[in-house]
C-alpha cells in the first residue's frame, strides 16, 4: 500500500542523473575520511525531488508510519546541508533509485542501525558514547537508550549549545523530572532566565558524549572535584561573592578528609560521609540564604538528622567546614586553635633546648673530669 | 613511706652490699605500666588516623575495614586510659580524705629555685647543682605535664566518641574544637615523651625504678640528696666533689 506509493512517487524520477549518482558515491565510499573531501556532489537536490513530498511515507512492519518527508527548510538551516555534506554522506547505501529494501521492523530500529553513518565523521565522539551509560543501557537491552540523533537531530542537526540552555532542555526531553528540578534550581533558573553563561548545563558535571553513572562510588568521590571546577575558581567565585575557599576547606573538615582518602585509596568502595550534594542537593541546589535551601539555618539540622539520626540543636553548631576559623563564629576553635599555635612550639622548643643544655653540659663535665 | 630495706654492713672490703631504697609502690608501678602500655597502643593507632592522609598513613590503614579496626582498637586502649585515669583519681582522692596523700609530688616554690639553678649550672655559671627531694622538678613537671595533657586528651576524645549525647548539653562549637586538640595534644604529648622524658630516663642514665620499684643508695644520694637525708639521717657530702661514696 505505502510500499506501492512509495514506488509510484519515486518512479516519478528516473533521472538521467543516475549513473552519476553511482559513481560518485562510490567515489565518496571510497575513502572513510569524509570529512577532509570536498562534497562529493550535488545529491541533495536530486534527493529532494521526491523527498520534499509532505506525503511521502511507508508503513513498517511494526505498523508505525514512517514520514519520508524531508524539508528542504530544515536542511537548509541544519550544519550538514551548507557546508555541503549532503544526503549520500550518511544515507551511504542509498545510490539511486530504486533504493535498496529495508528491513528494519520499527522506527527505532531504522534510527539505530542510521545513526552508525555519523562515526565516519565524528569518531572521536562516537568511541566516547560507547563508554557512556547510554551505550550500557543499550547494551543492556534498552532500545530507547539515546544514540547521537536522539540529542543532536538528524536530518536538522543544530549546534548544540546555541543558546546554551539548549544543552540542558535537550537532556530534559527525557530526563524531565531531573530538568525541571534543574530549572528551578539556582544553576538552572540562571541559566534559563538570564541564559548566564557560567552556570552549569548538564553536560558541565555529567559529561557530554561518555556520560557515566553518577550513582556510583567513584562518581560521589570525585563529585567535589566537579563543583570545585567552578566553586574554586577566585575570578569566577569573586563575580558572585561567593568564597572560593570552601573546596579547600572542606578538604580539611572530618569529611573531607574521608572523601579524600577514599577518593585516594578505595574510590570505588561506597563511603556516606558528605560530599557537596549531600547537604546543598544536586539539581536543586538553591543559594543558602534562600529559607527553602537544604542549607538554610532553619532546614540544616533536618539536613544533618539525614546522616546524623540523632542529632540535636547544637549539632549544627559543630558544622564549620567551608569557613575559616573565626574569632565571633566558631570561638572555641578558635581559642583552641591559637592556643596549640604557641603551645606546641613552646613545648618542641624547651623539650629541645633544655635536653640540649643538658646534653653539652654533661658532655663538658665527662670531658673535665677524664682530663689529667 | 619509702624505709630502707635494712641490710647488714659490709664485712669485708671487697665486698660490698648496697642497700636499696623503695621509690614506687607496687601499685603505682602498675599504673605506669598501664599508662604506658594504653598511651602506646593509643598513639600507634592514632597517629595513622591523624596522618590517614599521607603515605606511611595509608600504608597502615591499608583497607576500608582497617579503618574501622585502628578506630576499635583504639577505643579499647582508649578504655584501659581512662580506667587507669580513673584509678589514679580515685585513689588520690580517697588517700587525701584520709590524710595520707604524700606530698612530694606537688610543686612548690623550691621547684622554681631549683629550675634556675639548674638553668645557670646548665649555661655553666655556677658549678654547684640543685640538690632535689624525691621528685625532682623536671619529673614534677614530667607528671603534671602529662597528667593534664591526658586530661585533654580524655575529655576530647570522649566528645569525639560520643559526639550526638554531648551536643545534648554543649554547644555544637565544642566538637570541631575537641577534634583539633585531640590531634595536637597527642602530637605534643607526643613529643614531650619522647624528647623530654626518654632522655631523662634513658639517655641521661638508665631510671628503672619506675619498674623495680628501687632506687639505689648511690643513686638515691646522687641525684634525691635532700630525700636521702630525710631517709637516713645521714649527712652526705656530694660524690661530685668527693668522688665515689663507699
Amino acid at each position: 500500500m505505502s510500499k506501492t506509493r512509495l514506488l509510484r512517487a519515486t518512479g516519478l524520477v528516473l533521472a538521467g542523473g543516475m549513473a552519476l549518482l553511482s559513481a560518485l558515491a562510490l567515489a565518496a565510499l571510497s575513502t572513510s575520511r569524509v570529512q577532509a573531501d570536498p562534497p562529493a556532489q550535488q545529491t541533495e537536490a536530486y534527493c529532494l525531488s521526491c523527498h520534499s513530498n509532505p506525503d511521502l511515507s511507508l508503513t513498517l512492519p511494526s505498523g508505525e508510519n514512517l514520514s519520508l518527508h524531508i524539508s528542504p527548510d530544515m536542511l537548509s538551516t541544519s550544519v550538514h546541508s551548507p557546508a555541503g555534506i549532503e544526503c549520500e554522506a550518511c544515507h551511504t547505501a542509498i545510490k539511486t533509485y530504486p533504493h535498496p529494501t529495508i528491513n528494519f521492523q520499527n522506527k527505532r530500529e531504522l534510527s539505530r542501525s542510521y545513526y552508525q553513518a555519523c562515526q565516519k565523521c565524528h569518531p572521536a565522539n562516537y568511541e566516547k558514547t560507547q563508554d557512556s551509560m547510554h551505550a550500557a543501557a543499550a547494551q543492556a537491552g534498552n532500545q530507547a537508550a539515546p544514540i547521537c540523533t536522539d540529542c543532536h537531530g538528524a536530518h536538522d542537526v543544530k549546534p548544540p549549545a546555541q543558546p546554551r540552555s539548549l544543552i540542558s532542555s535537550t537532556c530534559g526531553k527525557c530526563h524531565d523530572q531531573i530538568y525541571q528540578q534543574y530549572k528551578n534550581s539556582l544553576h538552572g533558573g540562571a541559566l534559563i532566565q538570564e541564559n548566564n553563561p557560567d552556570v552549569p548545563v548538564c553536560t558541565d558535571c555529567h559529561g557530554v558524549h561518555n556520560i557515566q553513572d553518577p550513582r556510583t562510588a567513584l562518581f560521589r568521590v570525585n563529585s567535589p572535584d566537579l563543583c570545585a571546577g567552578c566553586h574554586a575558581n577566585q575570578d569566577l567565585m569573586s563575580k558572585y561573592g561567593l568564597d572560593s575557599d570552601v573546596y579547600n576547606l572542606y578538604n580539611l573538615s572530618w569529611h573531607g578528609v574521608d572523601i579524600s582518602v577514599y577518593k585516594a585509596k578505595w574510590p570505588t568502595t561506597w563511603h556516606n560521609s558528605a560530599v557537596c550534594t549531600d547537604c546543598h542537593g544536586v539539581h536543586d541546589i538553591l543559594k543558602a540564604d534562600d529559607p527553602a535551601s537544604t542549607v538554610n539555618p532553619v532546614n540544616l539540622l533536618a539536613t544533618c538528622q539525614k546522616c546524623h539520626p540523632g542529632a540535636g540543636p547544637n549539632w549544627t553548631g559543630a558544622w564549620v567546614g567551608h569557613n575559616r576559623i573565626d574569632q565571633n563564629r566558631t570561638p572555641f576553635l578558635y581559642y583552641t586553635e591559637a592556643f596549640y599555635a604557641s603551645f606546641i612550639p613552646f613545648v618542641l622548643w624547651l623539650s629541645i633546648i633544655y635536653v640540649g643544655l643538658q646534653i653539652i653540659r654533661a658532655t663538658v663535665d665527662r670531658v673535665r673530669r677524664n682530663l689529667p | 613511706m619509702n624505709a630502707p630495706s635494712k641490710q647488714p654492713a659490709a664485712t669485708a672490703a671487697s665486698v660490698k652490699l648496697e642497700r636499696t631504697f623503695q621509690r614506687f609502690t607496687l601499685n603505682q608501678r602498675w599504673e605506669h605500666a598501664i599508662l604506658f602500655l594504653s598511651v602506646a597502643g593509643l598513639l600507634f593507632t592514632g597517629l595513622p588516623q591523624k596522618y590517614q592522609t599521607t603515605g606511611w598513613g595509608q600504608w597502615i590503614i591499608s583497607s576500608p575495614e582497617r579503618l574501622g579496626q585502628i578506630q576499635q582498637i583504639h577505643h579499647i586502649f582508649a578504655l584501659l586510659l581512662i580506667a587507669e585515669v580513673l584509678y589514679h583519681l580515685i585513689r588520690g582522692i580517697s588517700l587525701m580524705a584520709r590524710r595520707r596523700l604524700p606530698g612530694a609530688i606537688f610543686p612548690t616554690w623550691q621547684d622554681l629555685r631549683d629550675a634556675w639553678q639548674m638553668l645557670k649550672y646548665l649555661l655553666f655559671l655556677t658549678r654547684k647543682k640543685p640538690v632535689y627531694g624525691k621528685f625532682n622538678f623536671e619529673q614534677k613537671f614530667t607528671y603534671w605535664f602529662l597528667f593534664f595533657g591526658i586530661g585533654i586528651l580524655v575529655l576530647s576524645g570522649l566528645v569525639l566518641w560520643f559526639p550526638l549525647f554531648i551536643t545534648r548539653f554543649l554547644p555544637g562549637g565544642i566538637i570541631p574544637a575537641a577534634y583539633l586538640a585531640h590531634s595536637n595534644e597527642a602530637i605534643v604529648a607526643a613529643v614531650f615523651i619522647v624528647i623530654w622524658h626518654f632522655y631523662h630516663v634513658h639517655l641521661q642514665r638508665l631510671n628503672l625504678s619506675i619498674f623495680t620499684g628501687r632506687l639505689s643508695e648511690d643513686e638515691l644520694r646522687e641525684y634525691h640528696t635532700a630525700e636521702f637525708q630525710r631517709l637516713t639521717g645521714e649527712a652526705t657530702v656530694k660524690s661530685g666533689n668527693q668522688g665515689d661514696s663507699q
